[in-house]
């Protein structure tokens, strides 16, 4: 699994520990530009982890991060930003105080003129297909709502690499399925990863799935096949449900 | 995004200090004019720190020691210049020069909210120290003896500026009033401005402003740098005005009253600080009149009801009843009988 040439995005023998604990261990992972790929995996299995050092949260302990050909690792938030990769966090992280509006115009801010932002945040708000909250406070949005705002505000910085983690999460039906549909209509134009648990969701939206599982990437394959492998089964369920089923 | 009534509101905060302004050296006597002086030096002091915690998120323990530099470069620069115009200018550059390099070692070094608390009061502490152990002849810095515990005297009065002549009492109340209207306006402005938006939006999520890619240790570093550029020119406006400056100024007494003051009126407002100073220190001296009770007994019975009454300061509860009121009257009238 080593760094594909033409790869957006290439990390190799990423390691991150915290005093004894590894909760990325040398992990070699590579994604084309305009592909969207599902991450999966038990609770605590690094997926999060991955995502912060991507994003300079964490400074991984070792290991490379290479970007459009360009090391990140260890390089602050800002600056992996401002070059082209956008994350919405598993928790919605949001301004509680601001409108949705407000939230996306800030985001669109920091690239562009007052005018531009105003255009963009309205843009993103209706691709998200929220425009009758745009005027209401965060605060007082329902957790769905809250997931979309943060990813109109990701998309409003136009990143190149997008990373939704756990974005399905507290949706349910129509909602969840609008989500779907705004996430495969990114991918081609938007590299994308996608961490999530809900195998319908992963299912209506990628065709590659890698599995984490204790830090490391486990297996790596198409959907379908993922989905019957039997130790991906175990890793999620356990060895006695499986052995029930 | 700002709100239709804001800009009317700071304009009415702003036209009645320039009322009081105008009028005050006119209707009150020497001893309220001088002791309204002080209040108006204070007054920006507290702004100093309202608006770094207030809008940047910053609490500095000890934003004494800008107070203390700016007095102690004031009282230097003007003793050996026998100008305070330029001094009280360079003075300014000097603190937020300062505030910048130790600005630079705390947020570039990620230090935490709490360690940078603790790293401020610090400062301002060994800045104390250092200053009080100056007692003997050698340390003098050209005409001016440090003085030790004894401090330095005779710091010229503010002149007008660019000319010799000292002001008169109501004509430096006058210009610190002045002084601070300019702040007042001046931090509104840059409370508003892209720059300041993202120094709240730092505030209220700062993982969020930098996941959106936005450089906080820069935004901190210059919202950190313009408060001490305050404290030093409240700490000049101080030495000047009692023509006398010690090591006091960077005592923790004085970190903590202006921490207390903008707790009193409320953070996350500019006028709120300055109806603290206001408030607090008018019933200090008013307490101190009495003999009956140590005054500093019931000032700290007083906080503890601010605290416990209106948690969120002053200005912002009674801006709160204010709305509730208002509200209150209009309702009936509202959904009114035929």
């Amino acid at each position: 699994m080593s760094a594909a040439p033409g790869s957006i995005l290439a990390t190799s023998s990423l390691t991150m520990r915290f005093g004894g604990v590894v909760a990325v261990d040398n992990v070699d992972f590579s994604l084309a530009p305009g592909e969207l790929r599902c991450l999966i995996g038990p609770n605590g299995a690094g997926k999060s982890t991955f995502f912060k050092c991507l994003t300079g949260q964490l400074r991984p302990s070792s290991g490379s991060i290479l970007f459009d050909g360009e090391e990140i690792g260890g390089r602050h938030t800002h600056e992996i930003v401002a070059r082209g990769i956008g994350i919405k966090t598993q928790v919605p992280n949001l301004f509680e105080g601001l409108s949705a509006y407000e939230n996306v115009n800030l985001a669109a801010s920091r690239r562009n003129r007052a005018d531009r932002a105003a255009e963009i945040a309205a843009e993103m708000l209706e691709l998200m297909q929220i425009p009758e909250i745009a005027g209401e406070a965060v605060g007082t949005l329902a957790h769905g709502q809250r997931q979309l705002v943060e990813l109109a505000m990701v998309l409003a910085g136009r990143p190149r690499l997008v990373l939704l983690d756990e974005p399905a999460a507290g949706m349910a039906g129509e909602e969840r399925a609008r989500l779907a549909g705004v996430v495969r209509s990114l991918a081609g134009d938007n590299t994308l990863i996608v961490v999530e648990h809900d195998m319908d969701f992963i299912k209506d939206i990628a065709s590659t799935v890698t599995v984490f599982h204790r830090g490391r990437i486990f297996i790596e394959g198409h959907v379908e096949e993922i989905m019957a492998h039997s130790e991906v089964q175990e890793i999620y369920l356990g060895k006695e449900a499986n052995a029930a089923a | 995004m700002a709100a239709p009534g804001y800009w009317r509101g700071v304009a009415l905060v702003a036209a009645v200090f320039l009322a009081i302004l105008l009028f005050v050296p006119a209707w009150f006597d020497l001893f309220e004019v001088l002791q309204m002086t002080q209040y108006v030096v204070l007054a920006l002091y507290a702004l100093s720190l309202a608006y770094i915690w207030g809008f940047g998120g910053i609490v500095s323990f000890g934003q004494a020691g800008f107070f203390g530099l700016g007095g102690y470069a004031f009282a230097v620069l003007s003793i050996n210049m026998g100008d305070t115009t330029v001094p009280f200018l360079l003075t300014i550059a000097l603190c937020f020069a300062f505030a910048a390099v130790l600005g630079y070692f705390m947020f570039y070094g990620r230090l935490s909210d709490v360690y940078l608390g603790v790293v401020t009061l610090v400062v301002a502490l060994i800045m104390w120290k250092l200053i009080s152990h100056t007692a003997g002849p050698e340390y003098a810095i050209g005409k001016a003896r440090l003085g030790g515990f004894n401090g330095i005297p005779s710091i010229p009065i503010m002149r007008v500026p660019f000319t010799d002549r000292e002001m008169d009492p109501g004509e430096m109340f006058q210009y610190f009033m002045g002084l601070l209207i300019f702040v007042y306006l001046l931090l509104h402005v840059l409370i508003r401005s892209k720059f300041g938006r993202i120094a709240i939006s730092i505030r209220e999520n700062e993982v969020r402003t930098g996941l959106l890619g936005y450089d906080i240790r820069r935004y901190k570093l210059l919202v950190f740098s313009i408060g001490g550029a305050l404290g030093g020119a409240s700490g000049a406006m101080w030495a000047t005005y009692q023509t006398f400056i010690d090591p006091n100024a960077f005592s923790l007494e004085m970190s903590a009253k202006c921490l207390i003051w903008v707790m009193a009126g409320g953070v996350g407002t500019l006028v709120g600080p300055i109806v603290g100073v206001v408030a607090l220190q008018y019933l200090s001296l008013k307490l101190g009149e009495t003999a009956f009770i140590n005054n500093l007994v019931i000032l700290g019975i007083v906080l503890v009801l601010l605290v416990l009454l209106m948690p969120r300061g002053i200005v912002p509860t009674l801006h709160d009843w204010l709305r509730k009121g208002i509200a209150l009257v209009r309702q009936p009238s509202r959904g009114g009988a035929p």
